[in-house]
């Protein structure tokens, strides 16, 4: 699409006046120079492999590779390095068209050989790491040529879900696919330079970038910080432009002071994870209590400086499934709690004996679960917290060694189904609530969805249902939405471009 | 044992009559007494009130409210508690193995003394905090693994004191006296010597309460100590320092507290050092320890 100068100039204004405000869209790139772009970062990133997706390598994945297609903050497919792709009528394929004139890092240009080695990356148990269950959809691929890749899927499947799948997937180079962990293989607008593990990573612009002027800073620069108070007083000495993935209540506080904070439209669910195979969790009217038992603004206040959206389901507004309702009406109520809680039959005694896990490590969660505690404190069930340090309280969470626990859930802002790569989620395999899945409706709900490749009727039904069965089964309480990779920056920061799972984009960025 | 407790009492008076010991006392005596009588006080340490969280100090909450609203004077009047008990308690295991084992290997100077002075010397080895760290991931995190983890840390300072305490005594005419007299080692290490060396081990008992306090504050800073919501003097600094900006007094007051603490214990502790070398200084040959 073609702007007149008019058009250019009211659309630049328009994201100039709103960008800080509205969190959206990059500035014009002909306002923005170039420089030495220099980001602090609260985490030391775990290795390149882009299938290996998490928090702590949100800063570089964007900036090394590209994905097939991307998303516009409000969730449209928009082409990156796949130009086009049509979805067969009978939803069981996609052919996409691959663009031309893109190199690796290397030197070799992208085609489809370095796909397909994605894709058979992806769909490897062992080396597919995150991509892998997203690719479970996928039964084979091929390539007509070197510019078009056709995926086959195992049955119909929702477009939505297709695109999940596009999105997610970010070719790596065929030659380079096997130390990718150590030497990133990518198209991206930035090449590695060097790497000082535990202080930082130095990138240099990809003079071969396929995206016209950019990426706009020639040199990017992140230093590891492992304090939240150093890296914003880093930001505020002007030791750095930008702080990435800091906590919601540093950002606030700089807001205040006149800094530019930038929230993405992917943001991560608090849960309230319950083992319902323990104690007293097997009973039905029991967990329901929790429901109403979580003060869900106090949380968010307390634990994300209000940063955030108090939610009943784990949905981030920009999910299809989201159903503002449900936050209305399993509000924090502790009378309804009470009945739930004699209407489950149990005893004074049948309802102790347990204890709240905690991840020692995050303060949010200590804080939100002496919440918890304070709110059953208050209805007669008592209990103790088992405070564990890091990788103490992970190999607890995901091993389900745990009555309840508070923990994140991601990839709540896409397809529904997605939500199920988070091990409370799981449908099958659950490490906590293990085979055969004790909530068959719930697994059902999920299938339904999956299935649902036809109407706007028979998909919504089938979100509907989903969040019926999650309230009613309640072995996941959502309280609240979150901020995560918070971008704090500098006023003479310009062009910030949000990513739809919060990743950190640097070509866009550069000085006012 | 009157004698012994007359040279407390004594040493007391002396204490007494010097301005910091007598303020540090004073100060000592407040918290303890603050600490023990804190339920007869108006001031709930757990009542939670998110809409009044992270207040500055008023008339209602002297010291403000922290993040959930709590009151922070309560918490610390509380945590004084935790500091206190984890403090005598770390103190009380420390001498109750410590003490014997010095008076063993001191008494008998032999095999008995190697193998044991090995032991502490194994202990002496590891550093204090990774060894109460390492013991908490044993026994799990709770005031009482902090005591005993804190506690065993102490051993070796009362057990390398009472040891050169009695191997300086254990040749005097007055234990001579008592073993010529029928007495057994066991007679002579608890009646005759352990009066002769109290003095020394009290202010030993000072000093490792003054890190027994910091070092259960160091435990619960590290994210180990007393598990929330417990109050506790380091998990009042762990979590006031992320909120520094919004709420000072959340950390600088706990700290200050904390601060006060050990310094009062530490004054403490070189007063009556410097009154015990005095003594022995002024003393004869033949009388150490404060015994005349």
């Amino acid at each position: 699409m073609k702007l007149s100068r008019r058009q250019f100039c009211m659309t630049g204004l328009a994201w100039a006046g709103a960008a800080p405000l509205l969190a959206t869209g990059p500035a014009s790139a002909q306002q923005l120079k170039g420089g030495i772009l220099r980001v602090a970062v609260l985490s030391e990133l775990a290795n390149f492999d882009p299938q290996q997706l998490s928090t702590v390598n949100f800063h570089v994945i964007k900036n090394l590779y590209d994905s097939l297609i991307e998303y516009t903050p409000e969730g449209k497919p928009q082409p990156s390095l796949a130009t086009e792709w049509k979805i067969a009528p009978d939803k069981t394929s996609v052919s996409l068209t691959l663009r031309d004139g893109v190199t690796f890092h290397s030197g070799a240009p992208f085609k489809s050989d370095s796909v397909l080695a994605t894709l058979q990356k992806g769909a490897d148990p062992k080396r597919g790491k995150n991509v892998f269950s997203t690719m479970s959809i996928v039964k084979d691929w091929s390539a007509p040529d070197e510019r078009t890749v056709v995926i086959n899927f195992k049955a119909p499947a929702p477009e939505r879900q297709i695109l999940d799948l596009l999105q997610f997937l970010i070719p790596i180079e065929a030659k380079g696919i096997d130390t990718v962990e150590t030497v990133p293989a990518g198209t991206g607008p930035y090449t590695l330079v060097s790497r000082a593990v535990g202080q930082g990573l130095v990138l240099k612009a990809n003079p071969k970038y396929w995206r016209e002027k950019q990426p706009i800073a020639q040199d990017l620069v992140f230093t590891v910080f492992s304090e939240d108070a150093a890296a914003t007083a880093a930001l505020e000495s002007g030791a750095v432009d930008i702080v990435y993935n800091g906590s919601s209540r540093s950002a606030v506080r700089l807001k205040g002071a006149g800094y530019q904070v930038f929230a993405g439209p992917g943001p991560l669910v608090q849960v309230f994870r319950i083992n319902s195979t323990r104690g007293p969790f097997r009973n039905k009217s029991f967990r329901q209590a929790f429901n109403h038992l979580m003060d869900r603004a106090s949380i968010l206040r307390v634990g994300y400086a209000g940063m955030g959206k108090v939610v009943a389901l784990p949905w981030a507004p920009a999910s299809p499934a989201f159903d503002d309702n449900y936050t209305k009406t399993y509000a924090y109520d502790l009378e309804k709690a009470k009945k739930l809680i004699t209407a489950s039959g149990l005893s004074a005694d049948e309802m102790k004996g347990w204890k709240l896990l905690v991840n020692g490590s995050d303060e949010a969660s200590v804080a939100i679960s002496q919440i918890v505690q304070g709110s059953l404190q208050k209805v007669g069930v008592p209990i103790d917290l088992d405070m564990r340090q890091g990788a103490e309280y992970v190999t607890a969470l995901l091993g389900g060694d745990f009555a309840a626990t508070f923990g994140a859930v991601g990839n709540v802002q896409k397809f529904p189904s997605r939500v199920t790569t988070n091990s409370i989620y799981r449908t099958s395999g659950n490490p906590i609530l293990k085979d055969p899945h004790p909530h068959p409706d719930y697994v059902a709900a999920i299938a339904r969805v999956d299935a649902a490749a036809g109407g706007e009727t028979e998909v919504k039904a089938a979100y509907d249902n989903l969040n019926r069965v999650m309230v009613e089964d309640a072995f996941g309480i959502p309280t609240n939405s979150y901020d995560v990779g918070l971008i704090v920056a500098s006023e003479k920061i310009g062009g910030i471009t949000l990513d739809i799972d919060n990743l950190f984009v640097a070509r866009t960025i550069g000085f006012k | 044992m009157t004698e012994a407790l007359a040279a407390v009492r004594n040493l007391l008076r002396r204490l007494l009559a010097r301005r910091g010991p007598a303020l540090s006392l004073a100060f000592l005596a407040l918290v303890a007494l603050t600490a023990t009588f804190a339920g007869l006080l108006p001031l709930d340490p757990l009542a939670q009130s998110i809409a009044d969280s992270l207040k500055p100090p008023s008339a209602e909450a002297w010291f403000g409210t922290d993040e959930l609203g709590r009151d922070i004077l309560a918490r610390v009047v509380y945590g004084a508690r935790t500091s206190l008990v984890t403090a005598f308690g770390a103190v009380l295991i420390a001498a109750l193995i410590g003490v014997p084992v010095g008076l063993v290997a001191g008494f008998y100077g032999d095999w008995r003394d190697s193998l044991l002075m090995r032991c502490i010397d194994v202990l002496l080895a590891l550093p204090n905090i990774l060894f109460a760290m390492a013991l908490i991931a044993v026994l799990g995190r709770s005031q009482g693994a902090a005591l005993i983890a804190v506690g065993i840390a102490g051993i070796p300072g009362f057990a390398r004191i009472a040891r050169a305490q009695v191997m300086a005594l254990r040749q005097l005419d007055f234990v001579m006296a008592v073993r010529s007299f029928g007495g057994g080692p066991g007679y002579i290490m608890v009646r005759t010597l352990l009066p002769n060396i109290l003095s020394p081990l009290v202010v030993q008992a000072i000093v490792l309460a003054s890190i027994a306090i910091l070092l259960e504050a160091a435990l619960a800073f590290l994210g180990v100590g007393v598990p929330p919501p417990t109050p506790s003097w380091g998990e009042m600094l762990r979590t006031g320092k992320s909120y520094l900006y919004e709420a000072p007094t959340y950390a600088v007051l706990p700290g200050l507290v904390l601060t006060l603490t050990i310094l009062s214990f530490d004054t403490i502790g070189r007063a009556l050092t410097a009154i015990l070398d005095r003594d022995e200084t002024d003393a004869s040959g033949a009388t150490i320890g404060g015994r005349r």
